[in-house]
């Protein structure tokens, strides 16, 4: 029995101590982690854009985060946004909550900058300013304008969906009329070889240039990728013009080709996308219809 | 086993060549078959290994009369498995471009047999600075045996050398393939084997 209670306390002890040695890297490296990853995200947004070290974004592009919420009241949900908007040449923002028929239910000014508005901690505290209350409030996503001077560019949206074996990050880049700029896939755990192609140029950018209209009934097929398509995905800008109008004129409508053997994989990106665009779409639409409606300044 | 009566820099060029852990011990043969295929791979892994192997040596060498010996295994494993994710977080937060090519073997080495084989046979009978250059040369020895296989396979696989196109043609594709690591491994292994028995056969005839 003696020796039972030493093997249980010297096991108990080491345990302790890894986790103290891990508990320590974890405080020092998990700043370094989270900038990382944050300018990672930063230059995935710009290159979707199109910007880049060769060909750096102008001075008057500006992205704005819009984020949203769901307002839990009395047994009522509510949508609650919070939309950047400029007030004498100041940056702000203003939550807005919608009932679910979009119907505007209040306006609250916040006192919040946008980059402080970037940081969790803060955004929540400044939520629960803004409602005076602290129940009910559950943070849903971050949409991100970019906006060229006083142009709407694009909209990004990071965001999620169910893959093959986890979750996939991805960030996806909208034109203004919904129509896809671009695809990036951020972390996934697919399997290597067979679903961890999804991050490919050859399937990625096969989503680029997809109308709207033509997303809503977009399919998987299961056919070989041809070769000189495959060739244009691989590097669009690369090719001269001509050669790539004709090959986007000729496969720019089809279905998405699916990877080999991953058809499971191609098929979770697939619907993900068209899921994240739709709802996307619809969502912005009413909140427009708002903006418009109350003249707010919105910076979106 | 008693301490070890070997000087600091026999421990260290013991464990590149006379006890090379690949090509000697044949310990930790899964990485050495298996992510051979570009010197870069070899070399970051090898690091890696390095800085682990060194950190458990030292932590066990430490703590080795407070381990109960029924215990033992289950103590390495979490001092291995402890620097295996400090290394992985440091790794993650200041080198993010390095890290996307080996974070997922990274996480493999708690399971590397060389790490624990070393933890059994010298660490936890020997003191610290001992055990911190036994892990030094354990480690670059391992180092060392995955960057040459790494550097045929590139050369004869690809036509590559650390990245950069050398040959320009690819003289035998099979070399990228996994069953290439074997004879690769293998024949390194026999080349040991003849240096050794050269060295003593001369050594004997000059005795």
């Amino acid at each position: 029995m003696n020796e039972f209670v030493k093997i249980t306390f010297r096991l108990t002890l080491s345990c302790l101590m890894a986790a103290l040695v891990m508990g320590t890297a974890f405080i020092f490296t998990d700043k370094a982690k989270k900038h990382n990853e944050h300018v990672n995200v930063q230059t995935t947004m710009l290159s979707l854009l199109g910007y880049s070290d060769l060909n750096p974004a102008p001075k008057e592009l500006k992205l704005y985060s819009l984020y949203r919420y769901i307002i839990e009241e009395k047994g009522t949900t509510y949508l609650g946004y919070m939309v950047p908007v400029t007030e004498s040449g100041k940056e702000s923002y203003e939550l807005l909550k919608l009932n679910l028929e979009g119907k505007l239910m209040q306006r609250v000014p916040m006192n919040i900058s946008p980059d402080a508005a970037a940081e969790d901690a803060e955004r929540a505290t400044a939520m629960k300013e803004a409602l005076k209350t602290e129940q009910g409030i559950a943070y849903q996503d971050r949409t991100v304008v970019a906006r060229l001077g006083d142009q709407r560019l694009a909209y990004l949206l990071p965001g999620k969906f169910g893959g093959f074996k986890t979750f996939i990050n991805v960030i996806l880049s909208l034109n203004p009329d919904f129509a896809i700029r671009g695809l990036e896939i951020m972390e996934h755990e697919e399997d290597p070889g067979l679903g961890a192609e999804i991050s490919q140029n050859y399937f990625k950018n096969q989503f680029r240039n997809k109308s709207f209209e033509r997303l809503k009934s977009l399919d998987v097929i299961k056919e070989p990728l041809p070769d000189e398509y495959r060739a244009y995905l691989n590097a669009p800008d690369k090719m001269d013009k001509d050669k790539a109008d004709a090959i986007i004129k000729q496969y720019g409508e089809k279905d998405i080709y699916a990877l080999t053997g991953s058809t499971i994989s191609s098929r979770s990106v697939t619907d993900g996308v068209k899921n994240m665009v739709k709802r996307f779409a619809y969502r912005i639409q009413v909140l427009n219809d708002v903006i418009a409606d109350q003249k707010i300044p919105a910076l979106i | 086993m008693a301490a070890t009566k070997k000087t600091n820099s026999q421990l260290v060029l013991d464990g590149i060549f006379l006890e090379n852990p690949i090509f000697r011990l044949a310990l930790s043969m899964c990485p050495a078959v298996g992510l051979t295929t570009s010197i870069k791979n070899g070399l970051l892994l090898g690091t890696a290994v390095l800085f682990v192997q060194v950190f458990s040596s030292c932590t066990i060498a430490a703590i080795k009369n407070f381990i109960h010996p029924r215990i033992r295994i289950p103590t390495y494993t979490l001092t291995i498995a402890t620097w295996v994710t400090v290394i992985d977080l440091v790794l993650a937060a200041y080198v993010p471009d390095a890290y996307k090519q080996v974070g997922l073997f990274v996480k493999l080495i708690v399971a590397f047999a060389i790490i624990t084989m070393r933890l059994e046979m010298f660490a936890c009978k020997n003191s610290v600075s001992a055990s911190w250059w036994d892990g030094i040369g354990m480690g670059f020895g391992f180092m060392f045996g995955m960057v040459t296989i790494g550097f045929v396979r590139e050369l004869l696989g690809s036509g590559m050398l650390l990245g950069y196109d050398v040959l320009g043609f690819k003289p035998l594709l099979f070399f990228v393939l996994p069953a290439a690591g074997f004879f690769c491994v293998g024949i390194m292994m026999a080349m040991f084997n003849y240096v050794e028995v050269v060295y003593n056969r001369r050594k004997e005839s000059k005795s």
